[in-house]
């Protein structure tokens, strides 16, 4: 009874992915601390779903890698439209530490799917991506179509 | 059981029915903290571009200098300031840290801005201990006037540059010559000079006794006297203090050895093994002249005297004392001894 009414109640909240194109992982560290109680995602109507085809936001780390190329342009595909992508980190912007030479990577990330939003730092405060959320989801989603409930 | 009737008592409570209803995160998580590092602020006006923002900075595109196009400043050069790639920046504070203005250009946060305290008294030496003589008798500590000043860490005796008042009554106490040295902070470049004077000097005097070198028996020592005055007179133009200059010398002589290399054609018989084993090339051969060394080439590094069969190389070693007596000229002492590798006859 409590998953079905979970599952009512999560319809009309921002669901979100999350791909890491082959950071460090510093940046998903700081986004596991923003569903850990003290930040607590879920208390604005943010829920982490994971799964690409109902994922409104897709919250992309990491500097894009190789192998991510392609698959990053199929994953952005299969997401249902309206949607919005919010880079995260130094990372998908200029490559950061990685973008040396001789290192198979191909930042800035703007270059292969749209970014609606970008927050840079290494890595960013849960804070500061839980603003870019705020301030780009609701109102990214409703301009781009879908109305919040 | 109790507890499910606390739970019940604090479920009735009418405050518990409101702070669950506007549950929400605390501001003060929400909002950065004071002491929090963010990107850096740069005051354009206060840059002298010297470069150490950039060299500190550990990530690449961070951080660059740029130079205004504009005319109408000073020198027609613009100003030079430096630039922050927000995308690129990891909000570390190095380039804060390192930044050498007064005050700071670039700005982070207040832990950043912390300066390593040093003693104003105006000093002319700075007093430090050679770890490698230092035979660890504490006799400095007990000497030294000022607490804290001389401390025993890691079982290293050092001096903290930031309490030393720079008086030389450890130098005075230490049983080991050279142990603490005082070095003069003044002049480096002259200091530099000096070095280079009195041992270019004293090598050139012993390779004019080459003659008497090559005569000399093994297991003998040959000794010579270099009178001190000619080498302060040229080294007054170099430093401007004689005290200075004596000090100098008297350190520079102490430790120095010389590695001294003789040459014997009469010997030679143009077997032409040393000429490959010389690393810099000095030794060349000439079907006309022979086997050549050129002494300016030469790293008196001996590899021709252990290579060659007949003892046309020669190696010495030389070192020096510099006396001082009220009676008589100071004059420097020179010793010259072959060297420890095996001899060939």
């Amino acid at each position: 009874m409590l998953d079905s009414l979970k599952d009512v109640i999560r319809k009309s909240s921002i669901h979100a992915c999350l791909i890491n194109t082959g950071g460090c992982n510093g940046c998903d560290i700081e986004i596991v601390a923003l569903l850990s109680p003290r930040y607590d995602l879920e208390q604005y109507g943010i829920y982490f779903h994971n799964n690409p085809r109902e994922a409104d936001v897709i919250l992309v780390t990491g500097p894009v890698a190789e192998q991510w190329k392609e698959n990053l342009q199929r994953i952005y595909a299969k997401a249902p439209n309206p949607k919005i992508v919010v880079a995260i980190g130094a990372c998908p912007l200029s490559g950061h530490v990685f973008n040396q030479e001789g290192s198979a990577i191909y930042p800035p990330l703007n270059e292969f799917i749209p970014v609606d939003a970008s927050v840079p730092g290494c890595p960013p405060r849960p804070t500061e991506i839980l603003g870019a959320l705020l301030a780009v989801g609701p109102d990214a989603i409703a301009a781009k179509g879908r109305q919040k409930e | 059981m109790s507890s499910v009737i606390w739970y019940l008592y604090e479920f009735a409570r009418k405050g518990w029915v409101e702070n669950f209803a506007g549950a929400a995160t605390d501001r003060e998580i929400v909002e950065s903290p004071d002491r929090f590092r963010d990107f850096p602020e740069v005051i354009r006006e206060l840059c002298i571009a010297c470069g150490a923002c950039t060299a500190a900075c550990p990530s690449p595109a961070a951080i660059k200098l740029v130079r205004t196009n504009d005319k109408d400043a000073e020198n027609g050069e613009g100003i030079t300031y430096p630039v922050i790639n927000t995308d690129a920046c990891i909000r570390c504070g190095f380039c804060a840290e390192v930044c050498p203005t007064d005050p700071k250009t670039l700005r982070t946060g207040e832990s950043h801005l912390i300066r390593e305290e040093f003693t104003i008294l105006p000093a002319e030496k700075m007093f430090v201990i050679d770890d490698y003589l230092c035979i660890r008798c504490k006799k400095c500590m007990k000497a030294c006037k000022v607490e804290d000043a001389i401390i025993e860490e890691d079982n290293k005796v050092m001096i903290d540059q930031s309490k030393c008042i720079a008086c030389g009554e450890c130098a005075k106490t230490c049983p080991v010559k050279g142990a603490i040295k005082g070095i003069y902070i003044s002049n480096v470049e002259g200091q530099k000079d000096v070095i280079n004077l009195v041992i270019h000097t004293l090598e050139d005097l012993i390779e004019a006794k080459q003659d008497e070198l090559k005569d000399l028996p093994p297991e003998q020592i040959m000794k010579f006297e270099v009178p001190f005055a000619d080498i302060l007179e040229e080294a007054k133009g170099m430093l401007p203090e004689e005290e200075q200059i004596r000090d100098m010398v008297e350190k520079v002589t102490d430790r120095l050895k010389l590695r001294i290399i003789t040459w014997n054609d009469s010997k030679c018989n143009n077997c032409r093994l040393c000429v490959d084993d010389c690393p810099s090339g000095a030794i060349t051969y000439d079907e006309e002249k022979g086997v050549q060394r050129d002494a300016n080439k030469c790293l008196r590094c001996t590899t021709c005297y252990q290579t060659c069969p007949f003892g046309v190389a020669g190696s010495y070693v030389a070192r020096f004392l510099l006396t001082s007596t009220e009676l008589q000229e100071d004059k420097i002492m020179v010793t010259v001894k072959p060297a420890l590798l095996p001899f060939r006859g």
